[in-house]
């Protein structure tokens, strides 16, 4: 890497390379039957250049060809795209707890071991059909740049998904656990799962109209992604936030506190500098329904005239190869407060109302206007504090500026969910549209 | 290529192997707004191996060859876990043995036209959308994606495939002090450069309906019938039934195996359903798949029943039902598995009219924004539609989701069009995106539509 910075530095104004190391080991189980075992073992880098404050960026797989790396983003160059801001010079980034050596000790023996465990535990508790996924991933990141910078990260990462689902059917009650290192899962992660499949098994149609809603950590990404995208530096820029000129006003219900703090290292995934080499730091979004931060990377900063907050990352969706991405806005380690009510206590305060388990087509709706519409998958209906069965076919939709100004109640206790940490939270009365 | 595949192959021991090597070159033009914001051409090339010994399976990807011995050992050792404990022993149906080079007729090698004029072209079509009042902003990308694959088994098949896949795509937001709005753009296929031009049209139309937007009243949640277009159709085909026909969504579930039988009504009687990846210059096109077989026109759904299934080579022996060259990987990262080709509805006699004529009273929705399959629940969206009285085409409305039920919504559909129209992009998630999905329908009038609404 110091080689292929010095020969892209003697043919440029500023250079910076990004290194990418991944490996992983993932297991599938299905009704019992182990699916599939199936392994990477990636390796990448991207060059960015910049001369006469335009920018150059490549990227390869093969680590030998540093010439053709540096051709490529040369020619990229000749393209004019604005690098208004120059690479950082972070001397010293936090020192994070975020590889733990254990991880190369988790054979895929022990994690088929584990997913079997859990399989007959839940099968002697519940009718359900028990699907599993686990796996183990690490990360090791290495940035350098012209300026001065020289980071590295590694990253441990095992994840453990459980599904229990209803019969004739693919959709049912599942969670997922995170940790940085392999663990056995606790019996009470299992009773809770269990005891919401049982509950909800039976089939209803009566409900429909408005009612509460306790939207699960799984299905909080149809929230989330809206308020991501009206916060980040990107959609000001292209004056497509409704919460631009919005900071220190009271945006949602002041129960809402949500923080993004990359160094939080209890959870994997920590990091103390983001995908360009700014220093990662504490960043509070939502502070009691006020809304206190956006976000920047170095290019929007620069657009903006402001400073990066360090989360430039290279982030895709669905699947796709981070190492051809170039880095963007993003907020990758979201937290939401949690409250002081225990689960089971929020169920209790329902007197007529669903539980989403998990949302369908939350990227359809128009996510900068902060407007959502999901599928129920599944939703659990409850009456006078109990879950009484689950509903089919059910939508609801809504616009988070309306629905995060009325939150009921707060669970105690955070979930690893996709893009965060989250507590199930009650939201005041909503429409759920059926068929009927 | 094949000798250096050999090479690593012949390490392996195991009953079969295959490993297939895939250079990618991805070309991409980015602006967002009046900025460019990225633009350049990178390769990119890997390796995916899969090891069957004695029922058990494992499969890795790798980008370092040097590694490959590692890799060898990595898939060996999981392959033979698998077999010590798994209860159904994995079997690879029987395929012929293939030896072949193809790489599909193109008008207009995009490998050969400069960059320079991609750039031209991509900021012509974004100069329209932000040339009109009320559009804020702008995010349209040219990517351009060619793929050599070199695929090599133990059993003795040796393929090359080039594909090529060229769009020009995006979003048009509009914006109304804090009412925002967008829409999606999107030109493209695999069969060469030449479906990008003069297209000026259809970013014309788009930008005059995201303005349009602005206007439009949200739909009521509720359940409605309604005419739906050849995008939303195929969306609707896609998330509805496509998934559902995918072998290994259903392969370990016994309770939906039995929903799902060869010979079970699931539609009503006017609805065939095909998935046809053989159809030459479609967006879905290939020849050959990932496993090296020989793609298949297959017969989905006839006259409302079940008659077939997509399948890959595990699946089509699991079910003692033919295979139909439907496994496929989104590039080197990623082992493949069962994807939809080109899906389509067959066209029947009734004119968007007569359509219209017969919904009466209720919504014409149009253009697919994205949608989600969960078991046999699914949602997509509509980018916008019509409030439809007595036949007649009123007023715009938008935010448009819709749900439905496998064994509901086919049975729904009481009359369909006779204009056939197959989708120029595409990204289906199912855990790696394939951008080469392909779908279409002609109108088709549903009723009970469940709409999420405002």
């Amino acid at each position: 890497m110091e080689e292929l910075i010095k020969k892209a530095k003697a043919q440029s104004d500023q250079a910076e390379v990004y290194c990418l190391e991944q490996q992983q080991n993932d297991v599938e189980f299905e009704n019992g039957i182990l699916k599939d075992i199936k392994s990477t073992m990636h390796g990448g880098i991207t060059l960015r250049v910049i001369e006469n404050k335009k920018l150059g960026f490549a990227y390869t797989r093969n680590i030998k060809d540093q010439e053709t790396l540096i051709q490529n983003a040369k020619r990229s160059l000749t393209g004019g795209v604005d690098a208004n801001y120059d690479f950082p010079f972070t001397k010293k980034a936090a020192s994070l707890d975020s590889y733990d050596p254990a991880i190369d000790g988790t054979t895929s023996t022990i994690i088929v071991d584990e997913c079997s465990r859990i399989h007959d535990q839940l099968k002697s508790r519940t009718k359900g059909q028990v699907n599993i996924r686990a796996g183990t991933a690490v990360t090791g990141i290495r940035i350098i740049n012209s300026s001065g910078t020289g980071l590295s990260t590694r990253n441990s990462h095992y994840y453990i998904s459980v599904a229990i689902v209803y019969p004739g059917s693919a959709t049912g009650i599942h969670r997922s656990l995170e940790f940085k290192s392999f663990k056995e899962i606790e019996s009470s992660f299992l009773d809770n799962l269990a005891e919401l499949y049982n509950k909800s098994e039976k089939e209803i149609d009566k409900a429909r109209g408005r009612m509460k809603i306790l939207l699960m950590p799984e299905a909080m990404y149809t929230l989330i992604w809206r308020l991501q995208s009206a916060t980040s530096g990107e959609s000001l820029y292209h004056k497509q936030s409704p919460l631009a000129d919005s900071l220190e006003n009271k945006i949602f219900d002041e129960k809402l506190s949500i923080v993004n703090n990359p160094l939080d290292d209890v959870y994997p995934g920590a990091r103390a500098f983001d995908d360009e080499g700014v220093a990662c730091r504490e960043m509070v979004i939502i502070d009691k329904g006020c809304l206190q931060s956006y976000y920047h990377d170095l290019y929007y900063a620069s657009k903006l005239q402001a400073e990066s907050t360090g989360n430039g990352y290279k982030t895709s969706r669905w699947g796709g190869d981070t190492l051809s991405t170039k880095p963007a806005p993003a907020l990758r380690h979201l937290m939401i407060r949690p409250g002081s009510t225990d689960f089971w206590q929020l169920i209790e305060k329902i007197d007529r109302g669903i539980v989403i388990c998990g949302a369908l087509g939350a990227h359809s709706g128009n996510i900068p206007n902060g407007d959502f519409s999901i599928g129920l998958s599944p939703g659990l209906y409850v009456e006078k504090g109990e879950i009484i069965g689950r509903i089919k076919d059910a939508m609801i939709a809504g616009n988070i500026y309306s629905v995060m100004k009325r939150v009921v109640d707060i669970e105690n206790k955070l979930h690893p969910a996709y893009t965060g940490y989250y507590p199930a939270i009650l939201f005041d009365e909503m429409n759920v549209a059926t068929k009927n | 290529m094949f000798d250096k595949l050999k090479s690593m192959l012949a390490k392996v021991e195991a009953e079969y192997a295959d490993i297939r090597h895939e250079v990618r070159n991805e070309t991409r033009i980015a602006f967002n707004g009046k900025e460019l914001t990225e633009i350049g051409s990178n390769t990119t090339d890997g390796y995916v191996l899969r090891i069957l010994n004695k029922g058990g399976y494992a499969s890795i990807s790798f980008t370092n060859p040097d590694q490959h011995e590692k890799a060898i050992t990595t898939a060996s050792e999981n392959a033979t876990l698998m077999s010590r404990l798994t209860r159904n022993p994995v079997v690879f149906k029987k395929t012929p043995i293939i030896k072949d080079h193809y790489s599909p007729k193109l008008q207009e090698d995009p490998r050969e036209v400069t960059i320079d004029e991609k750039l031209r072209l991509t900021k012509k079509y974004n100069d329209i959308a932000l040339g009109k009042d009320k559009i804020a902003t702008t995010s349209i990308i040219y990517a351009e994606l060619s793929r050599d694959k070199h695929f090599l088994s133990t059993e003795g098949s040796e393929i090359r495939e080039e594909l090529i896949t060229v769009r020009i795509s995006g979003l048009i937001t509009s914006r109304d002090g804090k009412l925002i709005q967008n829409v999606r753009v999107a030109a493209g296929g695999s069969n060469g450069f030449a479906v990008l031009r003069n297209r000026e049209n259809e970013f014309e139309k788009r930008t005059g309906i995201a303005v349009d937007l602005l206007k439009a009243q949200s739909i009521q949640g509720g359940c409605y019938n309604a005419v739906v277009n050849q995008s939303l159709g195929g969306v609707f085909t896609h998330e509805a039934f496509g998934h559902f026909s995918e072998a290994d969504i259903i392969e370990n579930n016994r309770t939906m195996r039995e929903r799902m039988k060869i010979g079970a009504k699931l539609g009503s009687a006017i609805v065939n359903i095909i998935d046809d990846p053989t159809m030459p210059d479609q967006l879905g096109h290939y020849r050959y798949d990932d496993e090296g077989v020989a793609a298949c026109r297959t017969s989905l759904l006839r006259n409302g029943v079940l008659v077939g299934r997509l399948h890959s080579r595990r699946t089509a022996a699991a079910f003692g039902e033919p295979v139909t060259g439907h496994c496929v990987a989104e590039g080197y990262r990623y082992a493949p598995i069962i994807r939809m080709g080109t899906i389509f509805v067959e066209p029947d006699k009734n004119t968007l009219e007569g359509l219209l004529d017969q919904l009466g009273n209720g919504f014409y929705l149009l253009d697919a924004k994205g949608g989600q399959t969960s078991g046999e629940n699914f949602t997509f969206g509509a980018q916008y539609g019509y409030i439809v009285k007595s036949g007649k085409i009123g007023a715009m409305v938008r935010d448009i989701n819709i749900s439905g039920n496998l064994y509901q919504t086919l049975s729904s559909i009481v009359a369909i069009g006779n204009d056939l129209k197959l989708s120029e992009t595409g990204g289906c998630g199912k855990g790696q995106t394939n951008i080469r999905s392909c779908y279409g329908t002609p109108h088709m009038l549903i009723n009970n539509l469940i709409i999420g609404g405002s």
